[in-house]
């Protein structure tokens, strides 16, 4: 595979994963509440790529593309999905708390804001203990209303840490455009705290994020100081669940439209009939994995408290 | 021979052993390496172990906090201090979303092992909100480990276990108003759970942190004018009370007194006068008490905040009601004899 076809390859399987979900949702064999990242690919994809299994990933409740980019396990993730005691945390997290410590998937959580300061922890632990490694943790542009972001890019900057921040500027907190709650530009912003940013304007370009992503990973490798890449992106889906709420008028269907007739992942056939059926074989597996788990045992809700 | 240490002494201590004995511990906090160390419970670590390991913080408690988060997951064991317990409540998040929850919502992926000191002040015009003592609220949240040491010995054995072999978040809640004292006891006690730290016959007074100082005040008070014996429990673990020791104890004694620091709505007293009244084994002759704050917020001038503030009096006088009835005659211990307990205690803060 040429680096396109792999990077390509990752975000259509995560794709392909997310539509499932929104298919089989309604069934209600999983009762979790899902964010679906369809749209968002490419950014974890082309961020992710260039991490070492060791490099820390800090994620959110939309973090089902994070996890899989970074080498979560699909079965595992399907069970959690599921409820049942084969997921990767027995079916005590669902859908908005992802993990899996052996590839540094390090959690997500529901309350927006709440992994940026975790994130500047680890990466600070990783500097100390000389690991070389790097923490990355991702957000959505809403989460920067938080007061919580201005203490981790503060803290980030003043101890020196290695840490990618990633910006997934979808435009949308649930339904909220940016401009109309904030009054800065998150780039202004972060320069004010010494943290220098990058920018993606295509984030339906895996190529171009892939490219900016590895100079800002390479700088952070050699100087472990905090950067930010800012990545324009488009969620599709409603905010919560398997569903499009474009009717309800909130979002501009316009630049929706403009970004779906250039996402390589709707309009690549020849990379898509190159490679579905074989993913769709890995989830249809994933699924019947599932399906075949137990749930829990009633001993485990009083285990690992 | 035991020799004498104060609380601050065994705090200092603990933070030295558990730099020591792991190379992969830090402390982080806003002032740790500030001219004062918090109250000098952070005296000489920077120069012995250097700003990497002994991390000055902005003024950011959920920040500070979820560091605290992050750091542990990337292996380290950070003691983070808060200089007044009122300030975690800034934190709360952190606290309450994630450290509590990140073992049992992970399906015991991760542990976050790590140690939050959180001070409460007392007296000296603390006032509402310098003065509070938060364990309910905490101990509110399963997977938390709250514990209130009461003595050096607790601090060194709890501080010890926490930083060596405890693989999970703790916080301790510790008196600002214990620094001071001088323990010569540092025999090794179960040190995550309530013990008896006094023996006697005829009531027993379960208490947190400096109650537990008052109720040895007010048990030599008594024994000295009465032949009243009283057993004292030492909870130490508010959020694993250890209802065992408890409930041996009111076996023998049959009357209960719960002091707590905090205030008893919705607290300690309750919690642990209601787990009393629910067990078949304990069949009390008097009606339990609970002592605790008044019921509302601390206030700034020592004349209100005399009576706001549980003392041993209000211990003496309940001892004499359960046994003897509301109408005993036995002496009370003035406010002014009471007050000494805090006495060394001038401020700033």
């Amino acid at each position: 595979m040429t680096k396109y076809e792999e990077l390509f390859f990752s975000a259509l399987r995560i794709r392909m994963v997310e539509e499932k979900i929104a298919e089989i949702y309604y069934s209600d064999v999983i009762q979790s509440p899902v964010h679906l990242s369809i749209g968002q690919e490419h950014s974890s994809v082309g961020v992710i790529n260039h991490l070492e299994k060791d490099d820390l990933v800090f994620s959110t409740y939309r973090g089902h593309a994070n996890y899989l980019a970074k080498g979560g396990d699909l079965k595992l993730l399907m069970a959690e999905l599921f409820g049942k005691f084969a997921g990767f945390a027995k079916g005590k997290a669902g859908s908005m708390h992802l993990a899996s410590k052996d590839v540094g998937v390090m959690g997500s959580s529901a309350v927006v804001a709440s992994t940026l300061s975790h994130s500047v922890g680890a990466a600070y632990a990783l500097k100390l203990k000389k690991d070389k490694n790097i923490a990355v943790v991702f957000f959505g542009e809403g989460a920067t209303g938080a007061g919580v972001y201005h203490e981790t890019l503060n803290m980030a900057r003043s101890l020196e840490t290695p840490l990618l921040l990633v910006c997934e500027f979808n435009d949308l907190a649930i339904f909220t455009k940016f401009n109309d709650v904030h009054s800065y530009q998150i780039e202004n912003h972060a320069h004010s705290y010494g943290v220098e940013t990058e920018r993606v304007d295509e984030g339906w370009d895996l190529l171009e994020i892939a490219k900016s992503a590895k100079e800002v990973i390479n700088k952070i490798r050699s100087d472990s100081l905090p950067r930010l890449l800012l990545i324009n992106t488009c969620r599709y889906s409603q905010h919560v669940g398997p569903g499009d709420d474009s009717d309800l008028g909130y979002r501009n269907l316009d630049s929706m439209q403009k970004f779906k007739s250039l996402d390589p992942l709707i309009n690549d056939m020849n990379l898509i009939e190159k490679f579905s059926s074989r993913i769709a074989i890995e989830i249809e597996e994933a699924i019947e994995f599932a399906e075949n788990s137990p749930f829990p045992d009633p001993s485990e809700l009083l285990t690992d408290i | 021979m035991i020799e004498k240490i104060t609380f601050r002494e065994a705090i200092l201590k603990s933070m030295e052993e558990a730099l020591d004995t792991n190379i992969n511990s830090i402390i982080l906090g806003q002032g740790v390496t500030d001219p004062t160390r918090i109250f000098g419970t952070t005296k000489n670590l920077v120069e012995k172990y250097g700003k990497k390991r002994i991390i000055d913080m902005p003024i950011c408690e959920e920040g500070m906090t979820g560091f605290a988060v992050g750091a542990s997951l990337g292996g380290l064991y950070p003691i983070q201090t808060h200089i007044r317990m009122d300030f975690l409540l800034v934190a709360m998040n952190q606290i309450a979303n994630t450290i509590a929850k990140y073992n049992y919502m992970y399906g015991g992926m991760f542990q976050v092992p790590m140690l939050i000191r959180a001070i409460v002040g007392r007296s000296w015009g603390q006032g509402p909100q310098h003065s509070q003592s938060l364990q309910s609220i905490f101990a509110h949240f399963p997977g938390l480990q709250v514990i209130m040491p009461a003595t050096a010995a607790d601090v060194i054995n709890a501080y010890s276990f926490a930083t060596n072999n405890y693989k999970g978040p703790v916080l301790s809640i510790e008196h600002r108003l214990l620094y001071d004292f001088s323990f010569s006891s540092t025999i090794s006690k179960d040190p995550f759970s309530s013990y008896i730290i006094k023996k006697g016959r005829d009531i027993t007074i379960v208490a947190t942190s400096i109650m537990v100082e008052e109720s040895i005040k007010a048990a030599n008070w008594i024994e000295e004018r009465s032949n009243i014996r009283v057993e004292i429990i030492n909870v130490l673990n508010v959020s694993n009370i250890n209802y065992e020791c408890i409930f041996q104890s009111l076996t023998k004694t049959r009357r209960l007194i719960v002091a707590d620091t905090g205030w008893t709505r919705f607290g300690l007293t309750s919690e642990i006068i209601s787990a009393v009244s629910q067990s078949s084994k304990i069949d009390l002759k008097s009606k339990p008490s609970s002592i605790g704050m008044t019921f509302s917020p601390c206030p700034t001038s020592h004349s209100l905040e005399d009576h706001f503030y549980p003392n041993m009096g209000d211990i003496v006088n309940n001892v004499y009601s359960q046994i003897y009835g509301h109408s005993h005659t036995f002496e009370i211990p003035s406010l002014e004899y009471c007050k000494k307990l805090g006495k060394k205690f001038k401020g700033p803060f």
